[in-house]
């Protein structure tokens, strides 16, 4: 772990990890004029610096939480406080990384990376470095000149990752991220989200229906309920980063958390 | 390259090599096949005759320049208008059903209030080019720019992208194969205008007035070069664009 803290090339620019506040979150679709209740008074605090996983059912309204952290959404009940702002639109301070890597087929995956820094006042040779770093970070240097469609469902994330981090968001919002690679992909993508995020310690939140994968990463796993989502359950996993997989309380916890998933 | 497949990569000849034996065979069933279909060989002398004084380059280069000023007005006027309508509902609400009536008039019926408006000089000519090629223009960039992925804005406005970034490098580019698209049409749909308004609008050089004083003189042979003269041009240039439209959307994985 030392080892791998030192190697840090990122720590001069970081931004400071941001702490997030859910109070009494509610949230509403309506459907052919009938309202249907999506999330639930939900409340939850992520202290900076902290990895959380969400997991459920799918129509727990996880992927909705996120899309209204990020915000994309800002019609809800409640509020989100991101050290202490309300959220009601996109910002730079929060990241995401959607489930489809939506990196745009028409840039290379150095173009679109830089796009996320259109906005920043650097010079392009800044620019050009922090990409290059953040390249290096997903591990995808050598496949800079690529177009999205030449790439791995896998190579993908990672660069949806890099475009993600690169604006040193307060907070990272991962939606799935690794839902659809296959088994072996994802195995080693979730070794290597741990390893980027031991190395930046920006606050994360991480919606997935992989329980092991929600156990390894998070240093807390909540658990939603559906319609309407709201929180069932909470586990802390106080193990220290990077994580055994092998871990005799890795596997209690996931007994714990199968049960209360599965009702048993 | 082996020898089968340099044979394949000219099998696109082999229609039009049997059409000509065909003809020529034909035309030389007596006097009034003769008249029908002229001999190969009075279509070669013609075409030999035309290059020879100029005529064909001279009236050739005419009909391209109108079909590429024409095409370049219609492209930008039917790409501002296709945009206009697909980011703004008002200006789908404005223009669209007067736009949807109009194009509803063939070219042809065009031609005849254009030449009373405008005369049957340059204008008019080109005019009727540029409207052949704004139709297929707006309607494609309409739909390239209606029909870019939310997925894809989602991104623009997760990254902070101003309204003029995101059409830049979002929705601009996203619209590109469509409009691709348009442009290829437009281009078809401009060549044929511009021969077809020569024929009407019998004034100035180009291939449809070299065809109409052909048949004022009844000289089938060089009739027959022009319209293998006009196919072979719109071919070359269609040919030409999809090379060019396949490199710019390199990005896309469809091979084709």
């Amino acid at each position: 772990m030392n080892a791998q803290l030192k190697q840090a090339p990122l720590a001069a620019h970081l931004a400071l990890p941001g702490a997030l506040q859910i109070q009494g979150l509610s949230k509403q679709y309506r459907i052919e004029g009938q309202p249907l209740q999506v999330l639930q008074n939900i409340n939850l605090n992520v202290n900076p610096g902290e990895f959380v996983s969400i997991i459920g059912a799918s129509g727990c309204g996880k992927s909705t939480l996120l899309r209204l952290i990020v915000g994309l959404d800002n019609d809800y009940n409640g509020d989100i406080l991101l050290d202490g702002q309300r959220i009601t639109d996109t910002s730079l301070e929060r990241g995401i990384v959607f489930q489809d890597h939506r990196l745009f087929p028409w840039m290379t995956v150095e173009k679109n990376i830089t796009l996320a820094l259109k906005n920043q006042a650097q010079s392009n040779t800044e620019k050009q470095q922090r990409v290059a770093e953040h390249i290096a970070l997903v591990g995808l240097t050598g496949f800079e000149q690529a177009y999205p469609h030449q790439l791995s469902g896998g190579m993908a994330q990672r660069a949806a990752i890099a475009r993600a981090l690169i604006t040193q968001p307060k907070i990272l919002l991962l939606d799935e991220p690794l839902g659809a690679l296959d088994a072996l992909t994802r195995v080693h993508l979730q070794g290597e989200l741990q390893r980027i995020w031991v190395q930046q310690r920006s606050t994360m939140i991480m919606v997935t229906h992989d329980v092991e994968e929600a156990l390894y990463l998070g240093d807390r796993v909540i658990v939603l309920d559906s319609y309407p989502g709201r929180i069932k359950h909470e586990i802390r996993v106080d193990l220290p980063h990077p994580r055994d997989r092998a871990a005799p309380e890795l596997k209690r916890l996931k007994d714990e958390l199968l049960g209360e998933l599965t009702g048993h | 390259m082996n020898y089968i497949t340099r044979l394949k990569a000219l099998r696109g000849l082999v229609l039009p090599v049997l059409l000509v034996l065909l003809w020529d065979a034909l035309s030389r069933q007596g006097a009034t096949w003769a008249y029908a279909l002229v001999p190969v060989n009075t279509i070669g002398a013609a075409f030999v005759e035309l290059l020879g004084n100029g005529e064909l380059q001279t009236n050739l280069l005419a009909s391209l320049a109108r079909t590429t000023t024409g095409l370049a007005l219609g492209i930008g006027f039917g790409v501002t208008v296709g945009v206009l309508m697909a980011l703004s509902k008002v200006a789908d609400r404005l223009i669209g059903p007067l736009f949807h009536s109009i194009r509803q008039v063939p070219m042809l019926g065009w031609i005849p209030l254009i030449a009373m408006w405008f005369g049957n000089g340059e204008v008019s000519k080109i005019l009727i080019v540029t409207l052949a090629a704004f139709y297929p223009m707006v309607l494609n960039t309409y739909e390239g720019f209606s029909g870019v992925d939310k997925r894809y804005r989602e991104v623009g406005r997760v990254l902070e992208l101003s309204r003029v970034q995101q059409f830049v490098y979002v929705l601009l580019p996203a619209a590109v194969p469509s409009m691709a698209n348009g442009v290829l049409h437009a281009l078809a749909f401009a060549w044929v205008t511009a021969v077809g308004s020569e024929l009407f609008l019998s004034s100035g050089p180009g291939l449809g007035n070299v065809m109409m004083n052909a048949e004022a003189g009844a000289r089938m042979e060089i009739i027959v070069v022009c319209v293998l003269c006009i196919g072979l041009c719109g071919y070359l240039m269609n040919l030409l664009f999809s090379r060019l439209s396949r490199y710019v959307l390199r990005w896309r994985s469809i091979r084709g």
